[in-house]
């Protein structure tokens, strides 16, 4: 579904991206850890072209994505993502938020479009917030609305860039269950997090990074158990400690 | 006091002016606010060549006195064999004067926009241009209500360059009541006023608009 081949990105002199080589299948969770500067949002980004690669092959749905031929607005469609400040449309209301993309891109009529959005809001358990504007909802309702209007898209992959970070404790679970749920129906996905016990629990592979490299790929059994580098092993020993 | 048998008498003339005032204000406002939109997208858009066209129509435009670039509709283009009445002309070059400035003033609504929100448009299939008109430029134009509000201020006192071409606004018909009369001063003091009638009003108007839109966030 994802592959990356020789994956290399500059951000001018600065080597954020290092011969990636990394391939997802579909069906597959996959949670990138590692330090912050390490190039994991980087990495997701680049699945869906919200930042171009420098060198090398990265191949998403059969579709070359930095070849200049390629309908990127038609790949995208395919591919849902998740911010990590959630990035809602503050103008519009939920319910809005979530047709906008399926009533523009997808054309569906306004209708479809708007059962579509229920169901999703059934979905994440927040049907009573359909139209309220983002700024009345607390942080995880928020996210679960952002996670909502991804998936209207009935997108083949979704990407998740962080998506608890900048939420209170309090209301990391709820966006959690729904990942975990979308996790276990299939869905592709892709997720850059600090959650190490969702990572353990939902991931199907972990892929570790720092300064821009994938230094270890295991299973989270594996992974979290023994750690093969060393970077890793003292990445854990940190995060896990506290 | 002043003598307010010029404004009775010369009534009709007052109202003539003060609707070729109007008209053009609003001809201009619409149109300067078309060209400046493309603009202020051209200065933006991720395109290098309408990059140049956005910066050099707004460096040269602003850059020279409006009453030159009226005379560039006036006494340019008929040298070229484009002949336009100076109401026309006058208007056109506000049009385009004013334009500069409203481009200005919406590409600095559009990056006041947080980046993740055009990230979030895009990423969701939306085209370049559906991300902006959709989700971008309504979050610009409430930021910039209120020096918008003074470009469209400017924009109707600006129009007073209409008289110098002959252009049958209020200066122009205040101009001449002040030639058939002789008076000056008071002349111009109704001229003045007809300005507040629609400066005043519009003042208030986005001073009320702005705080609508503050309540609805």
């Amino acid at each position: 579904m994802i592959h990356f081949r020789q994956v290399n990105k500059h951000y001018g002199s600065f080597h954020v991206l290092k011969d990636i080589n990394l391939s997802i299948e579909q069906g597959e969770v996959v949670v990138i850890i590692g330090p912050s500067g390490s190039g994991k949002s980087t990495l997701v980004r680049c699945i869906n072209r919200l930042e171009t690669i420098t060198s090398g092959e990265l191949i998403v749905d059969g579709v070359k994505v930095n070849d200049k031929n390629v309908d990127i607005n038609k790949l995208r469609r395919n591919i849902g993502m998740v911010f990590q400040h959630f990035n809602l449309y503050p103008h519009k209301t939920v319910l809005q938020n979530i047709t906008l993309a399926p009533i523009k891109v997808l054309g569906v009529s306004e209708k479809e479009a708007k059962e579509t959005a229920m169901y999703y809001l059934e979905k994440v358990g927040i049907p009573d917030k359909a139209n309220a504007y983002p700024a009345e909802l607390s942080g995880g309702q928020q996210q679960r609305v952002a996670i909502a209007r991804g998936l209207a898209m009935k997108p083949k992959i979704m990407l998740f860039d962080e998506p608890t970070s900048a939420l209170d404790p309090e209301t990391i679970g709820e966006v959690l269950d729904v990942m975990k749920t979308l996790a276990t129906e299939g869905m592709t996905m892709v997720v850059v997090t600090h959650e190490m016990g969702f990572a353990r629990e939902v991931a199907d592979r972990i892929v570790f990074m720092d300064k821009g490299q994938i230094l270890e790929e295991a299973s989270p059994g594996e992974f979290f158990a023994h750690p093969r580098e060393e970077r890793a092993r003292l990445f854990l020993s940190r995060i896990l400690s506290h | 006091m002043p003598d307010y048998s010029i404004l009775i008498e010369h009534w009709d003339l007052y109202m003539q002016g003060f609707l070729h005032t109007i008209k053009s204000s609003v001809l201009a406002l619409i149109g300067s606010l078309l060209i400046g939109t493309v603009m202020a997208i051209f200065r933006i858009a991720p395109v290098r060549p309408l990059n140049w066209i956005g910066a050099a129509y707004v460096e040269f435009i602003r850059n020279i006195p409006l009453i030159l670039i009226v005379f560039v509709f006036f006494v340019g283009l008929p040298a070229l064999g484009i002949r336009l009445d100076s109401f026309t002309a006058g208007t056109l070059g506000l049009t385009v004067y004013t334009a500069a400035f409203i481009a200005e003033v919406i590409r600095a609504g559009i990056l006041s926009v947080p980046k993740g929100q055009m990230e979030a448009a895009r990423s969701s299939g939306l085209t370049y241009l559906q991300a902006m008109w959709h989700v971008i430029l309504p979050q610009a134009i409430k930021i910039v209500i209120p020096p918008m509000g003074n470009q469209f201020i400017n924009l109707v006192k600006n129009s007073s360059v209409l008289g110098v071409i002959a252009g049958l606004d209020l200066m122009y018909f205040g101009d001449l009541i002040s030639s058939e009369t002789f008076v000056t001063f008071d002349v111009y003091i109704f001229v003045a006023m007809f300005y507040l009638v629609l400066t005043i009003p519009l003042s208030l108007g986005v001073g009320a608009l702005e705080r609508r839109l503050a309540r609805s966030r």
